[in-house]
């Protein structure tokens, strides 16, 4: 290990956490994932863009930050990846909990203009009721309630402009995640 | 009447905005772009001679703005003005604007506009020509009592479109009468938005035909030939995505006598300047006339590639009143092209649109291989317009050449920031039915429920490399050192080395 610290990570895909240790040994990373050891040499070739050699096979690999979670696309596929420190891990996961109140909140996902709002506070919707249209690059873009519930608060009108991570609804009791 | 155009300006933006000032380029023409307050930056605005401001962001404010576009356009002494697709475009009011301001408009006369950019109208025309056609209305809708009325004589499913549209917008196919007055209303709101004029009409839909469209130039010698067909079956939201020339579903007969029915509509209309007959072609091979596009398409690429005919110089060539530079058999097809068109939307996310800034950019290159693009690595994708980036268009001398190649070069395609429709046309490219040519507008969504973003080959690859740079921010963040979000670290240049990961001597301290 040439007296290099050696790391150890939770990185969490889905719902499986995986253990990642990881060292840093006379300029490559010797990483643990698993049963698996290997020799990883890593280099950015353009921000945000990854030449990864593992054991001489190439991969490139394109990693971005997103709301917390690191975004990977490889070889054509794209992974959501939350990476902890372990022990952050533990601490997190230790008290359990809910579901966060993000799941009950319709968010605007990209910036717009609101052109329609179909459901009004008290409103009862059923899984694949449209709850809003944003309009954003020439495209009506309908968003529909994934499950069904009742609609708390309406916070937009039709012909305001809207910013990405903007509440647009809040669903109220019952059922779970309402995350359109 | 022969007028050599001198000064062309270029009432659009985007990749096809870069497209018209190349041609320029190539044939000593000056170009003048004009750009929107959001588009500072874009392209174009790089690579013309000249580049004006004509306007706030939303398109209705600027592009869409007749009057702002010719003030420019005589401030500039411009001769000549190219509207490229969307916008002006199909706009027969620009034409006569044009014609009355003393500029020559890259396209056909406002009367053949008219003619045809009315899809009931151009209806007619083909159904006095002959031209086979799908049942529907020849008129827009006056109401919805109307629709439900006629809909119903026609029978479900049918397909609502806007009269004066394009693109796709301002489409939507109804399965149901309950579900007609809700597509009635957006179909109105998106062609209106769209193109300010919200009339749609209806005809019966044809279940999973394939679209195949007709290439055709006229002169104002009144001659029009035709360059064969392309095959859009490709198609999300019925946008299309990837396209090709030829089709592997039209014969030589089949593309004569489609080839002569594009023809014959062109003419009947005094149709001058590239435009394209749009068909619908059912399992049996029968052809109907869809609606002809007064304007170069989107992807009038593959048919250069095929073609070797250069169609934004064959427009500027009629344009000059010159004549063609090809008669009908003097058009030969050599090979094949495909095209696909890299969207900045989240294909796994419902394709919603994904401005934004592209932190880093890769585009493939290599034998056969063409880039058509309107972006640049540090571009940010404004959230006003469409959503198109760049068009990826491959040669090869047959089809599963020219699949081998084009999976090829998305594979090399970097986009680094937004999202983009790169991994799902990766894997239409890869499907059994696209290899094997079997292809219809119903293919993607037969595809998408089994497309997701990843199958799990290289999950422990994108766990590697995630932790890896985590890893690496926070000996960063611990060490002090600048540039901990892994882009600033080597100063000017984004584009050399930025910093690196791992190597003996590059980090102090240890």
């Amino acid at each position: 290990m040439d007296g290099a610290i050696a790391v150890k990570y939770v990185a969490t895909v889905g719902n499986e956490s995986r253990v990642v240790e990881i060292a840093d040994s006379n300029g490559r990373y010797r990483v643990t994932l698993g049963e698996s050891e290997w020799a990883v040499d890593v280099r950015a070739a353009m921000p945000g863009v990854y030449s990864i050699l593992i054991d001489g096979v190439s991969y490139v690999a394109d990693v971005v930050d997103r709301e917390g979670a690191c975004v990977v696309e490889v070889a054509g596929e794209r992974y959501e990846i939350v990476v902890e420190e372990q022990t952050r891990h533990i601490i997190r996961t230790r008290g359990g909990g809910g579901a966060g109140a993000g799941d009950r909140t319709l968010t605007a996902p990209l910036p717009g203009k609101i052109s329609r709002v179909a459901v009004r506070p008290g409103d009862a919707v059923s899984a694949g009721d449209i709850l809003l249209v944003i309009e954003a690059m020439k495209m009506e873009n309908e968003f529909r309630a994934a499950v069904a519930g009742t609609v708390a608060e309406v916070r937009v009108a039709p012909g305001q402009a809207v910013n990405a991570g903007d509440v647009l609804i809040v669903m109220g009791g019952g059922s779970d995640g309402n995350r359109a | 009447m022969k007028r050599k155009l001198r000064k062309l300006l270029i009432a659009n933006r985007g990749e096809i905005a870069v497209r018209v000032i190349r041609a320029c380029r190539e044939q000593g023409i000056a170009t003048v772009a004009v750009f929107s307050e959001v588009d500072r930056d874009a392209l174009h605005v790089q690579l013309a001679d000249e580049a004006h401001p004509i306007g706030p962001a939303p398109a209705l404010e600027s592009y869409l703005v007749i009057d702002r576009i010719l003030a420019v356009a005589r401030a500039a002494g411009a001769d000549a003005i190219h509207p490229g697709y969307g916008f002006l475009s199909e706009n027969a009011s620009f034409a006569e604007a044009c014609a009355d301001a003393g500029v020559t408009f890259v396209g056909p006369p406002a009367a053949a506009i008219r003619a045809m950019g009315s899809k009931t109208a151009a209806r007619t025309i083909a159904r006095d020509l002959g031209v086979p056609m799908v049942p529907g209305t020849l008129d827009a809708l006056e109401s919805d009592a109307a629709a439900r009325t006629t809909a119903r004589e026609i029978g479900y499913p049918v397909m609502l479109k806007a009269a004066h549209g394009g693109g796709g917008k301002g489409m939507r196919l109804v399965q149901r009468e309950e579900d007609l007055a809700e597509a009635l209303r957006s179909a109105r709101a998106e062609a209106g938005a769209a193109f300010g004029n919200a009339a749609v009409y209806l005809e019966r839909a044809v279940i999973e035909p394939r679209h195949i469209e007709i290439q055709v130039l006229g002169d104002a010698d009144g001659r029009v030939i035709h360059l064969g067909e392309r095959e859009c079956s490709i198609q999300r939201r019925h946008q299309k995505l990837v396209e090709e020339c030829p089709s592997s579903f039209v014969d030589a007969d089949l593309r004569a006598r489609m080839g002569d029915a594009a023809c014959r509509v062109a003419a009947a209309a005094g149709y001058v300047n590239a435009g394209t007959v749009e068909f619908l072609v059912d399992a049996e091979r029968n052809f109907y006339f869809l609606e002809m596009n007064t304007r170069l398409q989107v992807e009038h690429p593959v048919t250069e590639m095929v073609t070797g005919m250069d169609l934004v110089a064959e427009q500027l060539r009629i344009a000059a009143g010159e004549p063609l530079s090809r008669g009908q058999d003097d058009v030969t097809w050599r090979g094949w092209a495909i095209e696909c068109r890299v969207n900045a939307e989240d294909p796994f996310a419902g394709w919603l649109p994904s401005p934004g800034t592209i932190t880093a950019l890769r585009a493939p290159s290599g034998p056969w291989v063409r880039d058509d693009s309107g972006v640049y690595e540090g571009y940010t994708i404004p959230r006003f317009y469409d959503t198109l980036m760049s068009k990826l268009i491959v040669w090869g001398a047959d089809r599963a050449i020219a699949c081998d190649r084009m999976a090829r070069a998305l594979a090399e395609y970097r986009v680094v920031g937004v999202r983009t429709t790169i991994p799902v046309l990766e894997r239409i490219i890869a499907h059994p039915d696209f290899r094997a040519g079997r292809l219809s507008t119903a293919f993607l969504e037969r595809m998408l429920p089994a497309v997701h973003s990843n199958d799990g080959r290289h999950r422990d690859v994108a766990i590697l490399a995630a932790v890896i740079a985590e890893y690496e921010r926070g000996r960063r963040a611990a060490l002090g050192a600048p540039g901990a979000d892994g882009q600033s670290a080597a100063g000017h240049d984004p584009r050399a080395v930025a910093w690196r990961l791992s190597g003996a001597g590059t980090w102090t301290g240890r």
